[in-house]
């Protein structure tokens, strides 16, 4: 049974400085959580390129979560005030491609809080569970 | 086509014990990506560590996939073996399936499935991997001192103890704060010996250079390198030096346009100016004296965390001119932290002055007196007749402390004073490399406190700079392709550290190694795929992407 469920595929761009410390703390800590998330660590969740997020989708990640200091934390000073932008500005082209906004998160995790990376992950593991698979990867997209 | 070698790590049990090693070498196998598999029980360990270095050497393996803890503990321990084994340490690529795959999924299936597609992506990643060198640049073990208060005398002192050349610059003359004071609490030490003791010392030390009444005119450089340029007396001087201090101070809040207090009228002071000129100004008539505590608290937002034991310093200071004088001290709350303040509290109060909670309180004139209106909690409204009152207002930012966050590229905090690289672990450092601040620049503080930021600050420079030695500089910074570049500017825009100019006569941009600290903001933001942030390239990032979706 446990093998039929869906397990969401989920793509973490987690910054090196507070979200990727964040999890690693919550590993510390022994939080369990569903092992949907897959993390790339990244320097600073500015280096997250729109592109790499609109690439995950349309390859088939069934959500994608950037998660990066919180404001005014971030270690290269402004860079998550940048990407708090650019994922402002990737879900107004979302919805111009047709692809649903809420299977992109951004969340700030900062390195002592474990507890809250395994809530994003849970919850937003959860929420994709209800919305099912990306719908890209039965549909012919572009 | 790479030799990629792949190293499973079983850390203990920790690993071993939560996700299948065997089944995970097994597909691995029968994808023949890699050139070899190696499983050790702890490759940290000193024994893992040989083992690990033989084996690369023996399989000449060209790219390592480590799978084991996080980046975090260990990333740099395998570089250093990669070295020894003769691969360049970027060639590297370690997979965390300890914290964030062993310890947090509970189902060994799961967590193998996980582990599986991480090593996978690893193992896609490291194929474009480029060897990267640490390049090390020159650094002068001098440092400038910014402000020659008690902070910037003391960091001074310290660093020139250690064979240090310290410039000492202010644009007044030296002692800061502390040439105002008549006292110091706890102790009622006198302030003016204590400097005359300190600026004693500075003749003894050759190496300190202090330049009074200069202004800095420029900071330019970076950790390593600064050159300051002062003007003194109308002239212009350069010094160069690897790390600045920051000790600029702060000023005493005035309450002006809080009439509630009375500010303004005659007698009225803040404990700055009563501390300077009311003392030696009682009218002899004088019978009674209020210090009002927590003036503008409110309003600041902060509490300044040494005016209610100033107050008290100031009372012993009245009682012992004017004993026959009553003092009394209207407070809201007391901040006594520490062994000494409570101390000094007690030995206030057996003084015979007065303590005084308000909820509100006001301040007007009474023919030649002054009268306070006060509640004390219990609702009904007292008046009490005094000669003098004495607003003990806090700590407010020094006026300059924006400029030389706005030239150094530092940050300020909400209430206007430098903000520190972190709250508890970076106390005296800011988010650029090599500025430090200390004392009341940061916050408002007594003097035992500037003094151990002081101490903190020279101790991390001596401890970072050390003549003869080089400063090493990130790796994993950004590069810009001439060809690509169009000359937009946007990389010039986001970046934080001003690392990328441009280049006037090509028009296009440039990336300054020295200053990049490697966000790799500008790569994502290049709109022509020029900026690529090195370790972390597009190529790269997408292969381990790709991977991860197959």
């Amino acid at each position: 049974m446990e093998e039929q469920e869906f397990l969401p595929r989920i793509i973490g761009f987690l910054c090196n400085w507070c979200s990727y410390a964040g999890a690693d703390l919550a590993g510390v800590s022994r939080l369990q959580m569903p092992p949907t998330l897959i993390p790339i660590r990244v320097m600073c969740s500015s280096r997250v390129d729109p592109l790499f997020i609109l690439t995950a989708l349309l390859r088939g990640a069934d959500a994608v979560l950037v998660a990066g200091c919180h404001p005014g934390d971030c270690h290269y000073q402004y860079g998550n005030y940048y990407t708090r932008r650019r994922i402002a500005l990737i879900k107004k082209v979302f919805d111009q491609l047709g692809l649903e906004t809420d299977r992109l998160r951004l969340a700030w995790i900062s390195a002592s809080e474990g507890g809250r990376f395994r809530d994003v992950v849970t919850t937003f593991t959860q929420h994709i569970k209800e919305k099912g698979p990306n719908p890209i990867k039965k549909e012919i997209f572009l | 086509m790479s030799r990629i070698g792949l190293f499973l790590c079983e850390c203990g049990p920790n690993i071993a014990e939560a996700i299948d090693l065997d089944k995970i070498a097994e597909f691995i196998n029968k994808e023949n990506k890699v050139a070899g598999i190696e499983r050790h029980r702890l490759l940290c360990s000193e024994e893992g560590k040989k083992f690990l270095a033989e084996s690369i050497k023996q399989n000449q393996f060209d790219h390592i996939v480590i799978a084991a803890c996080s980046p975090k503990q260990h990333e740099s321990t395998f570089m250093e073996v990669l070295s020894q084994a003769g691969l360049n340490p970027y060639l590297l690529q370690l997979v965390n399936i300890r914290e964030q795959c062993a310890w947090m999924t509970p189902d060994k299936g799961l967590a193998t499935k996980k582990a599986l597609r991480l090593i996978r992506a690893a193992i896609n990643r490291v194929r474009f991997h480029s060897k990267l060198h640490e390049k090390e640049i020159e650094a002068n073990p001098d440092v400038v001192v910014i402000g020659a208060g008690m902070t910037g005398i003391e960091t001074a002192l310290s660093l020139a103890q250690q064979g240090r050349t310290v410039y000492l610059i202010d644009k007044d003359k030296l002692g800061g704060m502390l040439k105002n004071l008549k006292r110091l609490f706890p102790g009622m030490l006198d302030p003016q010996r204590l400097l005359q003791e300190k600026i004693a010392e500075f003749n003894n030390q050759t190496q300190i250079k202090v330049f009074e009444d200069s202004q800095v005119k420029e900071i330019l450089g970076f950790f390593g390198n600064f050159i300051v340029t002062i003007i003194n007396k109308e002239k212009e001087i350069s010094l160069k030096a690897g790390s600045i201090v920051l000790g600029i101070g702060a000023q005493e809040f005035v309450p002006e346009g809080m009439d509630q207090f009375g500010y303004g009228l005659k007698n009225v002071y803040t404990a700055l100016q009563f501390e300077k000129e009311g003392l030696t100004k009682i009218p002899d008539e004088s019978k009674a004296l209020a210090i009002i505590h927590c003036v503008g608290r409110e309003k600041l937002g902060y509490c300044s965390k040494f005016c209610c034991v100033n107050s008290m310093k100031l009372a012993h200071l009245i009682k012992e001119k004017r004993p026959d004088i009553k003092v009394i001290q209207f407070y809201q709350e007391l901040c006594l932290p520490g062994k000494e303040y409570d101390k000094f509290y007690r030995e206030t109060r057996e003084k015979g002055i007065e303590f005084i909670r308000f909820d509100k309180i006001g301040v007007g004139k009474n023919g030649n007196q002054l009268e306070l209106k006060y509640g004390s909690g219990d609702g009904t409204e007292k008046h009490l007749n005094v000669d003098i009152v004495i607003l003990a207002t806090g700590l407010i930012p020094n006026p300059e402390t924006k400029d030389f966050a706005q030239m150094l590229n530092i940050a300020v905090d909400d209430y206007g004073f430098f903000k520190e690289e972190h709250i508890k672990l970076g106390p005296v450092s800011t988010l650029t490399d090599g500025i430090f601040i200390a004392g009341t620049c940061q916050g408002p503080k007594d003097i035992k406190e500037s003094i151990l930021q002081a101490k903190a600050a020279s101790g991390r420079i001596l401890s970072a700079l050390i003549p003869g030695r080089k400063l090493p500089i990130e790796a994993k910074a950004s590069e810009i392709s001439d060809s690509l570049c169009m000359g937009c500017g946007i990389c010039v825009q986001v970046c934080a550290y001003g690392a990328v100019s441009i280049d006037e006569r090509k028009h296009i941009s440039v990336v300054n190694e020295v200053l990049c600290r490697g966000c790799g903001n500008c790569a994502a933001s290049c709109p022509s795929g020029a900026a690529s942030h090195r370790h972390f390239t597009n190529q790269q990032l997408y292969y381990e992407a790709r991977e991860i979706l197959r």
